[in-house]
């Protein structure tokens, strides 16, 4: 097990999911729930023969922030690209149950409870969706965290953290969209169809998967905040993402339905103009998006010091 | 099992099947209307009478070509269908607002759907949000009441069937004779993809629901909660599956429907007897350590 202090500075990108889980929440305040040592595996990788993982990829439970209790599900790419089967589901459907129900227990039991003591949860992202060995049971549990999702509106804030190597692709792209707030490094990818797909479907001219930065200017952390679709841009370290977690953490509830992109009709309306501005620029290229919103230097976005980026970018607004 | 005719690409066609005889008027939900023709083709969306009750239909267009986003073709849910859908249901909520729980409009939605947008502009705007607008409406409209039937006719497949079907409170699906495809991906894709010899998974596939394809498989997961082996059966089906939902609903069972009652029956009919485990170990886990994490007084 890491040292929480050491953990901090450490590249959130290159961090396992129980380290992120662990360095996120305030130190010794984590504890694991169906943890490795309760050895809950897959049956389903047994029956093909495949290697499973006593957590099956995804570290869940719940720590704390100063006084607010963090409800955490953290997803880990190295185990089978961070994909969701029937147990990594529940157990991520279950954490979000939770958390609502301790809500309203907290809520029933303290009249005098306020915004920073109720629960909020946080979700590490590092997955591109179903798991095909078992893909079924996947789909459905994807299904499950977004009716549990509209189920925290308004009670446990939902906030999304994206910085790992396989990003958040897939079903749990539309996961990722409909949570309250969205926090991503540059190094961060959020979307629905990951980039060798987009390949095959429209031809290597269109979009060459291998060309990294392509794949960055169209679903990376730089351009998901100029879209407005990432809330927050911050510093690629354990802590970097934490210091958001912390100002956040203690927010009322209304303040995280201003945050939201979507999840109400007026919400829905303003997508449609940006859906509009789409049909209209046909953008052959991120870039041209990122000059409409007024950045004179777009094509050197993606070199800007992140500081400089952060402190001086033009985000979309239509 | 005798094939009969497939329903796929016939969207419009099982909306005339399922409602009232004329009664569908397109692109009008409630007090919202859907003048722009151009705007989200592949999304067909109105009011109906369904044995009386005014209902809203959400249906894909397989015929229909968004010509301002290319890959909205077959009945693929691109940018502007996946947010005219989610209009209508937030239009359904908006016009029984004020009305009791028996009086909320119920929401059908015929699944027939290969796939979401795939595409780099789509991306470029987020093609994620679009579609997940449209679950967290459905799921809004679930909650405060609504009855919400997916009735699969066709094609429901992966990420276009969580978002067009997935979210509803219970799923009817035509059953394989009608060649109802359900899947994430076709068996002879994912034995590519995790490198594992076709035989071997469709072998196991016979006793292991969690990766075949089609309905039957769904069912004993809980996805379909019953299949219909006739194109006639349809509207009776519906008709009766709204009233136990509504029952279900006045009784405060809201959680023997939708994505959460589907994990119950997934128990049940024995697909899916991992996840209340899981559930059940949280729980416990979670109880005994709670107090930690409740406010200092």
């Amino acid at each position: 097990m890491s040292n929480w202090k050491n953990l901090q500075s450490r590249s959130f990108l290159e961090s396992s999911a129980r380290d992120r889980a662990l360095g996120l929440v305030d130190e010794g305040t984590f504890t694991e729930l169906a943890g490795p040592f309760d050895r809950v595996t897959s049956p389903h990788l047994a029956l093909l023969g495949d290697a499973v993982a006593f957590d099956d990829g995804i570290v869940t439970g719940v720590g704390r922030i100063g006084k607010t209790p963090v409800f955490v599900i953290s997803q880990e790419g190295k185990f089978i690209g961070g994909s969701v089967g029937e147990i990594g589901g529940a157990k991520m459907v279950n954490t979000i149950k939770l958390a609502i129900d301790f809500h309203d227990d907290l809520v029933a039991k303290y009249p005098d409870l306020s915004d920073a003591e109720k629960p909020v949860v946080v979700i590490s992202f590092e997955t591109g969706g179903v798991r095909l060995h078992e893909a079924n049971a996947g789909l459905l549990a994807h299904a499950e965290v977004m009716d549990q999702l509209q189920k925290a509106r308004g009670k446990v804030p939902v906030i999304a953290v994206i910085g790992s190597k396989v990003g958040a692709f897939g079903g749990m792209g539309f996961v990722a969209a409909a949570t309250d707030a969205i926090i991503m490094s540059e190094f961060g990818r959020l979307g629905l169809t990951g980039p060798e797909v987009i390949e095959q479907e429209m031809g290597k001219e269109e979009f060459d998967a291998s060309d990294r930065a392509l794949v960055y200017r169209t679903t990376g952390g730089r351009h998901k905040y100029i879209m407005g679709d990432a809330n927050f841009l911050v510093e690629d370290t354990i802590e970097g993402f934490r210091a958001k977690l912390v100002d956040l953490a203690p927010l009322p509830v209304a303040d995280f339905e201003a945050m939201r992109r979507i999840g109400s009709p007026e919400k829905v309306e303003h997508q449609l103009k940006l859906v509009a501005l789409a049909a209209e620029m046909q953008p052959k290229d991120a870039v041209d998006v990122w000059a409409k919103a007024g950045n004179e230097n777009a094509p050197g976005l993606l070199d800007v010091p992140f500081a400089e980026f952060v402190g001086s970018v033009k985000r979309l607004s239509v | 099992m005798e094939m009969q005719e497939s329903m796929m690409g016939r969207g419009r066609e099982a909306i005339d099947m399922i409602v009232d005889a004329g009664s569908f008027q397109e692109n009008t939900v409630g007090a919202q209307s859907f003048d722009d023709p151009d705007f989200g083709p592949g999304a067909v969306v109105g009011t109906a009478t369904l044995d009386g009750m005014t209902c809203t239909m959400i249906v894909s267009d397989a015929d229909a070509f968004n010509e301002k986003f290319p890959v909205v073709y077959a009945g693929i849910i691109g940018m502007e269908e996946g947010y005219k859908m989610a209009q209508a249901v937030y239009a359904s909520i908006e016009a029984d607002a004020e009305k009791p729980l028996a009086e909320k409009r119920p929401l059908v939605l015929v699944v027939d759907t290969p796939g979401n947008g795939p595409g780099k502009v789509e991306e470029i705007f987020g093609m994620n949000k679009s579609t997940a607008a449209y679950q967290l409406a459905l799921a809004e409209a679930r909650l405060k009441g609504h009855a919400i039937i997916a009735m699969v006719i066709g094609r429901a497949i992966s990420g276009a069937f969580l978002c067009h079907g997935l979210q509803a409170d219970s799923i009817l699906s035509l059953d394989a004779n009608y060649g109802t495809m359900i899947h994430v991906m076709p068996l002879t894709s994912v034995s590519r993809i995790i490198k594992k010899p076709l035989e071997k998974l469709e072998e196991i596939s016979k006793h292991s629901a969690v990766f075949a394809a089609g309905p039957r498989f769904f069912y004993s997961l809980g996805g379909v909660g019953a299949l219909v082996d006739n194109v006639d059966g349809m509207r009776p089906a519906i008709i009766a599956r709204i009233q136990e939902v509504q029952t279900a609903k006045a009784e405060g069972k809201q959680d023997t429907l939708g994505p959460w009652g589907r994990g119950a029956l997934g128990a049940e009919r024995g697909g899916r007897v991992e996840r209340p485990k899981i559930l059940a170990l949280m729980d416990r886990e979670f109880a005994a350590v709670a107090e930690q994490y409740a406010p200092a007084r």
